[in-house]
């Protein structure tokens, strides 16, 4: 299953592993801001734990190699 | 095929110095290393590396050091696991330029440009991360060369005040940043080489040290293999900040470029992997730890907590004992700043060559002048360091760090740039994914900080 997702196939202007990128910041500002909360009055919990699920599916997500290029046309 | 990254075809400018002979010998010299036993093999990767030892020395210098003996001073042994935590997470990614150097053959500011832009691979990686960075940092490592070698004569028997002595760091700099590339000096080796003494004075001197001062085992274990951070913000900003700084922009930019200009192809991949493992993360894990220890085992001990690198120093004195090991600590020190001014000029020439478009030539005049840009730093003997100018690199490079890191990402993973080579590894992207996450938490504390959002 791993081995047929492509991240380098392009969705608009970047490839999936660009937005993919740009998702896993987001999960790491939502972490943040939650920690923020958390040291700061205890309030923080959902958003730090959004933040740490968004941010782990990303890792693990975006951390598949490139597969070989099902057709020539796509190298 | 010995020479199938050898031709002159493909080489980085600085590289055509160094005859295809050359090269080849190298080459095959690597190819029959791999026969030999593990501790010749290693000897000989020993003496071949060197872009590694170049990446220590740019980054063991006076932040780093200072950065070590504070948290030391102030925290004594526990915070020891971070140093080699960092940099075993930079290794991920240090490994990445290893492979663009090596398998790709180029020189990543060009690829940049090209897949991702001009402004994250000119600007963010060539002139804000490694040239603007070479500039800013290089007034504190002449404050701190020249501030130790007036401390440092006085033991010698006289007196050489910083307003002159500066003169003097100023020229052994210069000598080594010039004799970069220079045919006459063997290419790129003697200044590596120079950085590889160095690196060994600073552990024989330092080591010394530890050896007058002691060391307390079974904290120095606790603080290596057990993590423990400050409670509250202050210890999660900690564990970025060591986690982010140890490894930047600039000695990824720096290993790339610096083992292209050794004419590294292919076949020297084991030998780049050998020089990230040997040559960078060796060394930097060993000198912090002895410095750590020394400040751990004597300021922390006694409760003194001097805030700059030149009070540290000089708190430290009176409790080293006999007048030998004061002056033994005051030479590991020394060559700490002079190692660092050496390969942070380098890469900065290489930098603004990259960003410009340049073809480095050390025989130029515009090279010279390149190279010598950070000698600039001569002014913080008579001036602070520029601290308005400091605050706005330092923004330009937390929100820019990881915007960089992405690229090179992006291009490892890229099957238009590497091809078959690409990284086909779970684990080792995975490395490189956990060290953009702290440079991306960085960036966001930044901000955090501004909006006054974090505690």
């Amino acid at each position: 299953m791993v081995g047929v997702i492509d991240l380098e196939r392009r969705a608009g202007p970047f490839s999936w592993r660009a937005w993919g990128l740009i998702v896993n910041f987001v999960g790491n500002t939502v972490a943040l801001y939650g920690a923020a909360g958390v040291l700061r009055d205890g309030s923080g919990w959902p958003a730090l734990a959004a933040g740490l699920v968004i941010t782990v599916l990303c890792l693990l997500v975006l951390a598949i190699p490139t597969p070989d290029p099902s057709r020539p046309d796509d190298g | 095929m010995i020479g199938d990254r050898t031709s002159r075809a493909h080489r980085y400018p600085l590289a055509e110095e160094i005859p295809v002979e050359v090269l080849d010998a190298e080459v095959r010299r690597l190819e029959r290393l791999r026969a030999r036993p593990l501790p010749l093999r290693l000897a000989g990767y020993l003496r071949l590396g060197g872009p590694g030892f170049m990446n220590a020395a740019l980054t063991l210098g006076a932040g780093t050091l200072t950065a070590t003996m504070l948290a030391a001073s102030t925290f004594g042994y526990s915070l020891m696991w971070l140093t080699w935590v960092s940099m075993g997470l930079g290794v991920f990614m240090m490994m990445a330029m290893a492979r663009f150097t090596c398998r790709g053959g180029f020189a990543v500011v060009e690829v940049q440009n090209r897949y991702h832009g001009w402004i994250v691979g000119s600007m963010m990686t060539a002139l804000v991360g490694t040239v603007f960075v070479g500039l800013v940092f290089s007034f504190g490592q002449y404050s701190l060369g020249t501030h130790l070698i007036e401390s440092l004569t006085p033991f010698l028997g006289f007196e050489f005040p910083r307003q002159i002595n500066w003169v003097l760091y100023m020229a052994l700099t210069t000598w080594l940043i010039l004799s970069y590339g220079r045919r006459s000096g063997g290419g790129a080796q003697r200044v590596e080489t120079a950085m590889k003494i160095g690196i060994l004075i600073m552990l024989v001197c330092f080591g010394i040290c530890l050896l007058v001062v002691g060391v307390d085992w079974r904290a120095a274990l606790r603080g290596i293999f057990v993590p423990w951070l400050p409670p509250g913000g202050p210890g999660l900003d900690l564990f970025i900040a060591s986690s982010a700084a140890s490894i930047g922009v600039m000695d990824w930019f720096f290993f790339n470029y610096a083992g292209l200009a050794r004419g590294w192809g292919r076949r020297h991949e084991s030998l780049a992997r050998f020089d990230i493992t040997v040559g960078l993360f060796v060394p930097f894990v060993l000198v912090n730890f002895i410095v750590a220890s020394v400040f751990a085992a004597t300021l922390f001990r006694q409760g003194l907590q001097p805030q700059t690198a030149q009070e540290l120093a000089t708190a430290l004195m009176p409790l080293l004992g006999p007048t030998w090991a004061p002056v033994l600590f005051y030479l590991g020190f020394l060559a700490v700043p002079i190692t660092t001014t050496v390969a942070m000029s380098i890469a900065t020439a290489m930098g603004l060559h990259a960003a410009m478009g340049w073809q480095p030539d050390t025989s130029s005049w515009r090279w010279r002048l390149s190279a010598l840009l950070p000698q600039v730093g001569f002014l913080a003997v008579w001036f602070p360091d520029p601290i308005w100018l400091i605050i706005v690199i330092s923004a330009f490079l937390a929100l820019s760090n990881n915007i960089v890191g992405w690229s090179f990402f992006l291009l490892l993973n890229d099957r238009r740039v590497l091809g078959a080579d690409r990284s086909r590894s779970y684990l080792w992207n995975l490395g490189v994914l956990l060290q953009i996450s702290l440079l991306n938490s960085v960036a966001i504390l930044y901000v955090f900080n501004r909006l006054g959002w974090w505690a």
